[in-house]
């Protein structure tokens, strides 16, 4: 369980820092947000990155807690950048249907005011 | 000054990298597997069904000693992992002076009777091939690998430097854009997994730390002797009094151990002078949790009186060995486990991939890329023998666990044999042919071979992946799986050399000149 949420925390983590990165803004919003936006997604990305290290730490014991921390660290990170390689194939998909497409852009029009 | 501090390092990496890099990815290979040497051994025994020690065992296991072996100078008992993959290991050494021979026996951990197990060192020796190499003195062969890990040391910190986009780039993996590629590959396997590679290399130069540090011993101590009586402590020294008496139950002294250490395990126990009023037990603890440990413990094997241990250990001792716990990982429980084993491979994926970075990097930039010099076929070359057939070897190890005939002398080495001869056969072949088609087809073989393992230890043993599914033996069942995982992952990399376009950077330059005369 408490690795469940150790990896949870740590792949939101790291998508935020990921959606911090202006290339990336670029790829999967098809546009940029502002130096600000950047930032807190930066600082959110990061708050989360050490939210996970305590909870890893509370539930495994901070010995044992570390160790698993930065093993799903690793994990994390693995597939954000295996998702983010694919970005091209999952846009793609997202295109093939009108519908859901309006809601994509909808909602992170939505995320990203 | 900063560009050419950056170019000397860039240069430093490529060869630190290089030249021992054949054998780090071996080490890091063999290393990986070591994660589950346990569950390795377990299949490798398919005879052994038992895992857990009993103290029903134990006792027997005190009794067939005392029956085979009543004037021992001492027995040993060799308790196996809660992994289980070992028998509960027994053997008595003669009296000096006695002329008696000494013996061993493998115990049924379950019940303590006498077991037939195939000859085989299971999981332990790609754990020690790790560290003690084979066919060579172990010391020559950890110089070697001490000098290996260091260079790893060198290589990684160099790399951090050299690949300075690789925190800018953190995310971005280019594929199907040859050499970029490869960086990309070689960037995020080393990048992702640092902290791991890191803490590897260097805990695993602690393991070895006196191999190529010995001045702190000498500078300190008249000899090496006197450094380990100092840091390990050996027991009450106690004359065999000559007066009989019965060694107390091992199940009785184990529990004892068990309570001194808070429910840490023996994981060896030493009875010196058995039979004797003077006798005195000897234990030892498995590794427990990380940054425990446990001082071994000494009872009176007669009355079961506790004696007095050596001194504690001091704190670098304890620092070194968390250390080396860390290194082993064998505190870490399932899960943790994976993500040591996933860590290692990417370990050597990132050591593979720069091995092959090497060759794609000088290949754009050769005089005449059909006769290349003899130094980049020599690379490689190796990098093929080395990166498939290592792997290969792998899988002919366990096909020669259930091939070769469970009565055959030493049969135990020649597993370890067919180990190095599917290797030394993967180079022979890649040497003879072209670079992709040897790619193509030494990959193709990987994936034969462990495919074949499964299947062959189906019809060898009643122990098939089925059956194992069936009585719910997941360690079985995991490791077929796993074996069909790794025919599959060596399949799907074949048929990318295949697919791959190899004229690719030569396209690219024919179109950058056709957009520049338009």
């Amino acid at each position: 369980m408490i690795d469940i949420a150790v990896l949870l925390l740590v792949l939101a983590g790291f998508g935020f820092l990921l959606m911090a990165m202006p290339r990336h803004q670029q790829d999967w919003l098809k546009r940029k947000l502002s130096q600000a936006h950047a930032h807190s997604l930066r600082l959110s990305g990061l708050v989360m990155l050490a939210a996970a290290y305590g909870v890893s730490g509370r539930g495994l014991g901070w010995a044992y807690g570390t160790v698993a921390w930065f093993g799903w660290l690793t994990v994390a990170a693995a597939i954000v950048v295996t998702v983010n390689t694919n970005c091209g194939a999952i846009m793609e998909n997202f295109r093939f249907r009108p519908s859901r497409k309006r809601d994509t852009s909808h909602h992170l029009g939505r995320k990203s005011c | 000054m900063k560009a050419n501090f950056r170019q000397s390092m860039a240069g430093l990496h490529t060869w630190a990298g290089l030249l021992p890099g054949w054998l780090l990815f071996a080490i890091f290979l063999f290393g990986t597997t070591a994660f589950f040497q346990h569950e390795i051994s377990r299949w490798m025994r398919p005879e052994l069904r038992s895992y857990a020690v009993s103290p029903v065992a134990l006792d027997a296991a005190g009794q067939y000693l005392q029956a085979r072996a009543p004037n021992a100078g001492s027995w040993t008992l060799s308790l196996p992992s809660d992994r289980g993959g070992d028998a509960l290991l027994v053997s008595w050494q003669s009296r000096e002076g006695s002329g008696g021979q000494g013996g061993e026996a493998d115990l049924d951990p379950a019940t303590g009777r006498p077991l037939l197990l195939r000859d085989t060192r299971g999981g332990w020796f790609l754990y020690r091939l790790h560290f003690d190499l084979h066919y060579m003195p172990v010391m020559c062969a950890r110089y070697i690998v001490c000098i290996a890990a260091l260079t790893m040391l060198v290589a990684l910190l160099t790399g951090v430097v050299t690949h300075k986009k690789i925190f800018a780039d953190f995310f971005l993996v280019r594929f199907r854009k040859g050499q970029r590629s490869w960086l990309d590959a070689h960037n995020v396997t080393g990048v992702l997994a640092l902290p791991f590679h890191l803490m590897m290399t260097y805990t695993g130069l602690v393991t070895l730390l006196f191999t190529v540090m010995p001045w702190a011993i000498t500078a300190n101590y008249d000899d090496d002797d006197a450094y380990y009586a100092a840091a390990f402590p050996s027991g009450p020294e106690r004359e065999a009094s000559g007066k009989l008496a019965p060694v107390r139950p091992i199940s009785v002294l184990v529990a004892r151990a068990r309570s001194e250490w808070g429910g840490g395990e023996p994981g060896y126990l030493r009875i010196l002078n058995p039979g004797d009023t003077a006798g005195v037990a000897e234990m030892w603890p498995k590794m427990g949790a990380l940054g425990t440990s446990s001082p071994s413990l000494y009872l009176g094997a007669a009355d079961g009186v506790r004696l007095p241990s050596g001194a504690q250990a001091g704190v670098a001792r304890q620092t070194q060995h968390v250390m080396v716990q860390l290194h082993t990982g064998a505190f870490a429980r399932l899960t943790l486990r994976w993500l040591y084993f996933f860590a290692g491979a990417g370990g050597a994926v990132m050591i593979a991939s720069g091995l092959v970075l090497w060759t794609v990097k000088r290949r754009a930039r050769l005089p005449d890329p059909d006769r290349p010099h003899f130094g980049f076929r020599l690379v490689e070359r190796l990098n093929i023998g080395v990166v498939a057939g290592a792997p290969a070897g792998i899988a002919a190890y366990f096909l020669a666990n259930r091939l070769l005939p469970v009565g055959m002398e030493q049969r135990a080495d020649w597993e370890i044999n067919c180990l190095f001869i599917a290797w030394g056969a993967v180079f022979v072949w890649s040497s003879a042919r072209p670079a992709k088609r040897a790619w193509t087809e030494v990959l193709a073989a990987c994936a034969g071979l462990y495919a074949l393992v499964p299947a062959v230890s189906a019809a060898s043993t009643a122990r098939g992946l089925f059956p194992s599914l069936h009585a719910g033996d997941w360690v079985f069942v995991c490791f077929d799986l796993s074996m069909l995982a790794m025919g599959g992952a060596f399949a799907f990399a074949s048929w990318k050399v295949v697919v791959r376009e190899p004229a690719k950077s030569a396209r690219r330059k024919a179109r950058g000149r056709a957009e520049s005369a338009a």
